[in-house]
């Protein structure tokens, strides 16, 4: 009897949801509604808590040995392009309202196409470049002074 | 009431109105073409047009581009296996392996047939059902909305293929996820420790975008740089292989029952609020499998669930239509932007809607029939363009459609909070996935979460005996069908369990 | 490493002749987009009032005048926003009453005076609305019945906000006692009304093809005098009750705006409001249009802003 993946994810949403059901008890009611703001999260995460709780348990239940093998035959998963692509990513939407829609698009495409498939030659640079240059211009054409749909504006560059 | 349609149809046969509806059907499908736009996006992008038209020339547009991405989401979906909108996401089950199978034309063309033909039954429907529908709609209290949201939650439970219990974990976080932020009664903030960022809650789209979005990307990405083959990238620069319009159409014919009932699915998850069009395509997909006489061939390219779903999606378009002109209130987020266009122009929709401006209920009606020929012939004539949008490389779409998901979460409500938003959700999701946990179920909580709350709470304002949800006639009949849809989940689960060996989920 | 360090210097040059290309010289304001923040979704009907008023207003201002719906939490959200937004001039803040209500009742922190006025631009009077399915034809039957079952008497509201006051004004006025139940927003409560849900809510003459149908009852109207379009509808002054209730919507910039800014835009709104295509779509939006200048609007704000706290405090919603 040991704890697998899903025993693990039951025992943190199971955990998640105690501390929020505490916290919702202690919401404060007003005085016209005659339930209080907690009463439907107090549902909705006794609920979540109960399912969790049989997650845990089918868990800890269920017959292992198989799981193993067919761990090892997954194919080979590229885990750390999904860590870097996520850091590009937090890096553009944390610049994104300092040097403005146009810069951040920029240098974010620009940076996640070379960390996807890093260019070789002079002229996939070049492409590269191009297409990072496009999408903001395009972009930006399109939505803000066509569409006018605005989009954010670097505090930094005021641009 | 068909010369009314009759009148619709010869009203919005002028180039006022057609042209509109094509330019929005052409965008809906390029739109609804490219992942991480979903047709929310693109019916979005085509708001502000629509303030300059008149009223009807606007809904036709939106109702083109609803159509249209309905439809288009099917091309991406049957070459790189990733959604182009949520709505045709069963289409990837099998539309993908038949593509990979060497087979791109027949799928891609078997979905913009099934398409074609769902969306036209659907159409009947939407003609001459909608009225008898609003009639109802006016009787539907807080009890009700009440007990409809349980129903539609209680049928998506028994779409989790791997664990009904994870499925119903997936509902609750969805729920939970609404409750963050200010209560919808009171405005008393609730589980924001404090925060200024969370004290606005999680905003309904960027939560969908970042989810969905980002747990497709990354999961694309993983497999990336890996011997080719298996990646996504194998299907870039397909041409399609010969093939015939007659006898993909007789395939789909083949199987009248199978094409009637994946509409009639769509159609009724098209008129349950705030489900739409992935609920529709998953659910006609798994009824497809259910009733097939050869379930073992889905997943791997069969025919039955590309119909299945593409029938289903495009009727659930105009189950959706049905509901925001019988209703007044929105059956997914695309129509929640379409009443929001109505309402700009002077037009209350809601249950009095039709019968107090038929011009413009007919014009609708007329302008989703037409949409529909119109979405054929862009496919027929665009196709070559269209394959060619969607055969870029991982690396160069990749950022590109992260940069428009990103405008697509700023531009909702202008502000970086959506950003945010749409990226701790992109992480929240990826890891969901990673753990085993179905998305859908989750997005139909996130999409109910508010709803059901404010109902249930305005029920009990209302009266505070709890009875009524059982004694008021429509209430009691929609949780009595919510319990069967539960009981037949799990009866059909603890088969399916004694049946087959439980599979390792692929993520 | 050093190839991807030299790639980012390429990037980052071309991005500085881009940016160099297109940078603005300091020209006259406004030499770009305004973003106006209406805090509430698109289709509301501060939403109906402010889009009409935002074509006339750019047609004056000289640039394009975008709306951003930045709605949630009781247009709380869209406060917040506006607060934090640049005083530049380039985002301004289309408010209504709700701002001073929020406050008083604790949901929000921002104050109408974290903002500089710029201008009133209409007031919608508010008209309690009786559903169809009631008995009563007129105040007299809906207040005697009432008398009659306190606390029985089903009100619409979006709670601690206008349509809320407005309700508890005349509960108060007339000694009654209603129910209330949580509709936010103007359709939701129609509807609620249509079907019977809810007996009485706070609407506007926007419903008037409504009751003409015969599908609701106005009972009383909560402006000075009767509406030339509804002359059948009494006022509550007429009634004996001393209540006029009207949402006031205006601009707001956010606090440290120069002053030349304002006054650019306050002659933007002046001309605007003047348009007599704004009037005629005021008039299918029941409001009346109301202009004041920004010194005007600033007297006005306090004013109503100390009547808002009272009521508050009458009604015991205060929370600050």
């Amino acid at each position: 009897m040991s704890i697998g993946r899903d025993g693990i994810a039951g025992l943190i949403l199971l955990a998640v949801s105690l501390v929020l059901l505490v916290q919702s008890f202690q919401l404060p009611s007003l005085p016209i509604v005659p339930v209080g703001p907690g009463f439907y999260p107090s549902i909705v995460l006794s609920f979540m808590a109960a399912a969790s709780a049989l997650l845990v348990l089918q868990d800890l239940l269920k017959r292992r040995g198989l799981a193993a093998a067919s761990a090892s035959e997954a194919p080979r998963r590229n885990y750390r392009l999904v860590v870097i692509t996520f850091g590009i990513v937090g890096a553009y939407v944390a610049l994104l309202p300092l040097l403005g829609f146009r810069v951040a698009t920029v240098l974010f495409v620009g940076a996640l196409q070379t960390a996807l498939g890093r260019p070789r030659k002079v002229r996939q640079w070049l492409a590269l470049a191009a297409i990072a240059l496009g999408t903001a211009a395009a972009s930006y054409l399109i939505f803000e002074r066509y569409l006018l749909v605005l989009l954010p504006r670097g505090a930094w560059t005021g641009f | 009431m068909l010369d009314l349609l009759a009148n619709g149809l010869v009203n919005i046969a002028q180039w006022k109105y057609l042209l509109p509806l094509f330019a929005g059907t052409f965008i809906g499908v390029i739109g609804g073409s490219l992942p991480g736009v979903t047709i929310t996006m693109t019916v979005i992008v085509v708001l502000p047009f629509t303030y300059g038209l008149d009223p009807l020339a606007g809904l036709a547009a939106m109702t083109g581009v609803y159509v249209g991405g309905s439809t288009g989401g099917l091309i991406t979906s049957c070459l790189l296996g990733i959604p182009g909108s949520p709505a045709s996401i069963a289409t990837t089950f099998d539309g993908f392996p038949m593509a990979r199978n060497g087979e791109p034309g027949r799928a891609i063309w078997l979905g913009v047939w099934a398409s074609v033909w769902g969306g036209l039954i659907g159409a009947l429907f939407l003609v001459f059902l909608t009225g008898p529908l609003a009639a109802i709609a006016l009787e539907f209290g807080p009890w009700e909305y009440f007990s409809l949201f349980v129903l539609a939650m209680a049928m998506v439970a028994g779409l989790t293929e791997a664990s009904l219990l994870k499925g119903l974990i997936s509902t609750a976080i969805g729920l939970l996820i609404t409750v963050v932020g200010h209560d919808p009664i009171g405005s008393v903030p609730r589980f924001t420790f404090g925060s200024e960022f969370i004290g606005g809650g999680f905003p309904f789209l960027p939560v969908l975008i970042g989810i969905f979005a980002f747990a497709q990307i990354m999961t694309d990405l993983e497999k990336l740089n890996q011997p080719r083959g298996q990646a996504a990238e194998a299907l870039v620069g397909v041409r399609l292989e010969r093939f015939s319009h007659a006898k993909v159409n007789w395939e789909i014919f083949r199987q009248p029952f199978l094409l009637a009932w994946a509409t009639i699915v769509g159609l009724i998850i098209g008129i349950l609020p705030a489900i739409g069009g992935s609920a529709s395509s998953v659910m006609a997909y798994d009824q497809a499998k259910k009733f097939s006489k050869t379930p073992e061939r889905f997943g791997k390219g069969h025919p039955e669930g590309i119909i299945a779903s593409e029938a289903a999606n495009n009727a659930n378009v105009s189950g959706s239509l049905m509901t925001i002109m019988a209703f007044g209130i929105p059956g997914d987020a695309v129509t929640a932007v379409m009443l929001g266009a109505m309402t700009i122009h002077g037009i209350q929709s809601g249950p009095l809607f039709i019968s107090q401006n038929p011009d413009i209920a007919y014009g609708i009606y007329a302008a989703y029939i037409l949409a529909h020929p119109c979405m054929l012939l862009i496919c027929v004539v665009l196709m070559p363009l269209m394959l060619r949008v969607t055969s870029v490389r991982m690396a160069v779409l990749a950022p590109v459609v992260l940069v428009l998901c990103v405008v697509g979460a700023y531009a909702l409500n202008n502000t970086m909070q959506s950003v945010y938003v749409l990226l701790l959700f992109g992480v929240v999701g990826y890891v969901l996935v990673k753990l085993g946990f179905p998305l859908a179920p989750l997005i139909l909580g996130l999409i109910l979460g508010d709803q059901i709350e404010i109902n249930l709470v305005r029920a009990i304002m209302t009266d505070p005996s709890p009875w009524l949800f059982l004694t008021r006639p429509i209430s009691g009949g929609l949780l009595a069908a919510a319990a069967a849809s539960v009981a037949l989940a799990i009866w059909q689960h603890v088969r399916h369990q004694n049946r087959v060996a439980e599979e390792a989920p692929d993520f | 490493m050093a190839r991807t360090f030299v790639t980012m210097a390429g990037a980052a040059a071309l991005t500085g002749v881009m940016a160099a290309f297109s940078a603005p010289a300091m020209a006259q304001y406004p030499d770009r987009p305004i973003k106006m923040i209406v805090p509430w979704a698109a289709g509301g009907d501060t939403d109906n009032i402010f889009r009409p008023f935002a074509v006339e207003f750019q047609k004056h201002i000289g640039q394009p005048v975008v709306i951003a719906n930045v709605g949630g939490a009781s247009g709380t959200v869209g406060a917040r926003e506006a607060k934090a937004a640049a005083p530049d001039g380039y985002t301004v803040y289309a408010v209504h009453d709700y701002i001073h209500l929020t406050f008083y009742a604790g949901i929000s922190d921002v104050k109408y005076s974290d903002f500089e006025p710029i201008c009133l631009v209409g007031a919608t009077p508010s008209v309690l609305t009786a559903s169809a399915k009631t008995p009563w034809k007129n105040w007299q039957e809906l207040s005697d019945d009432a008398k009659k079952r306190p606390g029985e008497i089903t009100v619409g509201a979006t709670l601690g906000s206008t349509s809320h006051i407005f309700p508890a004004m005349i509960e108060k006025a007339a000694g009654l006692k209603f129910k209330y139940v949580s509709y936010d927003g103007l359709a939701p409560r129609m509807n609620a009304l249509l079907g019977g849900h809810i007996n009485l809510t706070d609407s506007n003459l926007t419903q008037k093809g409504k009751v003409e149908a015969g599908l609701l009852r106005y009972i009383a109207i909560a402006s000075e005098k009767r509406d030339p379009e509804s002359p059948d509808v009494p006022t509550l002054r007429e009634l004996g009750m001393n209540i006029v209730y009207e949402v006031a919507r205006g601009i707001l910039v956010p606090k440290g705006t120069p002053a030349p800014v304002r006054a650019k835009l306050e002659e933007g709104c002046a001309k605007a409001t003047r348009e007599p295509s704004f009037a005629q779509a005021m008039k299918l939006q029941g409001t009346r249009v109301a202009f004041l200048n920004a010194n005007d609007y600033a007297q006005f704000l306090a004013r109503i802003d100390n009547e808002n706290k009272a009521i508050m405090t009458d009604l015991a919603l205060i929370k600050k």
